[in-house]
């Protein structure tokens, strides 16, 4: 009974909390106290963002770009990651021999990268993806790496006194107790691939919300900055929302 | 003893860490087959090296070991090794874990499964087959590993403190467990732990050992009738006397050694 009280009200508060704020920003625009040309306002927001995506239409070309970049570059960053950090748990002397030149790409602001990744591979969706893939790579490598290091010694005495060999032990205890670790680091990787594809757009792209950002913010469109933005907001959203939904389907024994 | 009778035979074992730090010292010991042996020592002593020497986890350097007439090897198919935590794998169900031993010794599926439920429901497990660890109670998932270890054929079992980290209540039930288990089989035990009183309920012999470098301090036959229950031994006196005869021993042991 309190419980289903008690919701409402949280969002009768939540509801009543944000049409104070809009209002007064629209107010604030309207009567020049927030200059509109830096701010934008309400409503400007919501026409801006209905008829980019119910009457023109031509945001969706440019989601659908940043959408695809970041899928594509988690994708590939996120196995490569996890490829190579299976390969340095079972190679030791390869995670040796590699540590200073990966110690040094990852120190490397990926971002400052773009322009060369531009010339690469041109203004299409594979040098954001480059970026992307670059950003997600090292943080889903870092978390596999300190996943499969973290197996509890107990686990691994117990199997070796069994009479396990080293593939069981890797497939049966290692692996498995590395899979928490691993996925809090593949959703961190998958904000920074969302995060390096933007900003690629940022620089440059044919198409790409980022890019449609940086044009509006040069033409002084604050109403579209700021619907761009909040779109973007709602992207990033759903991808946490959809790993968590996966986590817990996946991860239910924790 | 006649070698045939002999599970476990120690022979002038001797156990230097690091080259200096000497922490086992002539150490002989035979085990007969079906015999439960606990050893009882302070912490340090040198009690759960032996039980890693005899899964092979780590080398012999001075002395012989014969397991069943053979050299200790990692992953012996005679031994089976329960560790003081429960070490369950928190992403395997209860019936998942029972199954665990037998998975890594290859042993079919059906024929695995129907002996961890056919122990899980003899440790009171029933119905929890498929509940994860983090739903079990300490000791829930200290019977799930009672039921791994049991799951295993071997003829030689090897517990590290296994009802160490249990409230008194829990333990009195689990040792009883253990009796009941060991009773329908009668294989080889070496049980480890500090606390003289559940050695002393559970053992046809107590190993007492002195404090590092751990050496053989009393080898005492515990003359209590089989089959035992743990929890009935707590009221009776002849227990209580053997307890007590069992602690001068133990004193006498250390003093005996200067410690």
């Amino acid at each position: 009974m309190k419980f289903i009280s008690r919701l409402p009200l949280k969002l009768l508060g939540h509801i009543v909390f944000l049409l104070f704020f809009l209002n007064a920003w629209e107010f604030a625009s309207r009567y020049e106290w927030l200059n509109p040309t830096f701010f934008g306002r309400p409503s400007g927001i919501v026409i801006y963002i209905f008829k980019g995506l119910f009457i023109s239409r031509d945001l969706w070309l440019d989601l659908s770009y940043t959408v695809a970049g970041t899928l594509i570059s988690f994708f590939l960053g996120s196995t490569s990651a996890i490829c190579v950090g299976l390969a340095f748990a079972m190679f030791p002397k390869l995670e040796k021999a590699s540590e200073p030149y990966f110690m040094v790409l990852n120190a490397m602001p990926r971002l400052a990268l773009a322009p060369l990744f531009l010339l690469w591979f041109g203004l299409g969706i594979w040098s954001k993806v480059a970026v992307g893939t670059s950003l997600s790579f090292f943080i889903v490598l870092a978390s596999t790496v300190a996943g499969i290091r973290g197996v509890s010694a107990d686990h691994v005495t117990l199997a070796r006194a069994l009479g396990a060999s080293s593939y069981q032990l890797f497939f049966q205890v290692t692996l498995p107790s590395a899979v928490p670790v691993i996925a809090s680091g593949l959703r961190l990787g998958l904000i920074f691939s969302m995060l390096g594809v933007i900003g690629s757009e940022i620089i440059a792209a044919e198409h790409g919300l980022g890019q449609v950002l940086a044009y509006l913010q040069s033409t002084f469109n604050m109403n579209g900055v700021m619907g761009v933005t909040l779109l973007l907001a709602f992207f990033g959203m759903t991808l946490t929302v959809a790993m968590a939904k996966l986590e817990r389907i996946f991860l239910k024994w924790q | 003893m006649s070698d045939s009778a002999i599970a476990i035979k120690f022979d002038h074992l001797r156990v230097e860490f690091g080259g200096n730090l000497l922490a086992i010292d002539d150490f002989s010991l035979s085990i007969a087959k079906g015999e439960f042996v606990s050893i009882v020592g302070p912490s340090g002593c040198g009690k759960t090296t032996v039980l890693n020497l005899l899964t092979g986890l780590l080398p012999l350097e001075q002395g012989r070991i014969e397991i069943l007439g053979k050299k200790p090897v990692a992953g012996n198919l005679d031994i089976a090794y329960m560790l003081a935590r429960d070490s369950l794998l928190p992403w395997r169900t209860t019936l998942g874990n029972a199954t665990f031993g037998t998975g890594i010794r290859k042993i079919s599926k059906p024929k695995r499964d129907a002996r961890a439920l056919e122990l899980l429901h003899q440790v009171g497990l029933a119905g929890f087959e498929n509940h994860y660890p983090k739903a079990l109670s300490h000791g829930m998932r200290q019977r799930c590993a009672l039921a791994r270890t049991f799951a295993l054929d071997s003829p030689i079992m090897l517990m590290d403190e296994p009802f160490g980290a249990l409230d008194a209540q829990t333990k009195l039930q689990l040792e009883d467990l253990l009796l009941e288990l060991w009773q329908a089989e009668l294989r080889t035990v070496v049980f480890i732990t500090h606390d003289l009183a559940e050695a002393v309920a559970l053992s046809d012999r107590v190993i007492v050992m002195s404090a590092r470098p751990g050496r053989i301090l009393a080898d005492i036959t515990i003359n209590l009738s089989r089959p035992r229950s743990v929890r009935a031994l707590q009221k009776d006196p002849a227990f209580h006397l053997i307890y007590s005869q069992v602690w001068s021993e133990l004193e006498r042991g250390i003093m005996a050694s200067g410690a």
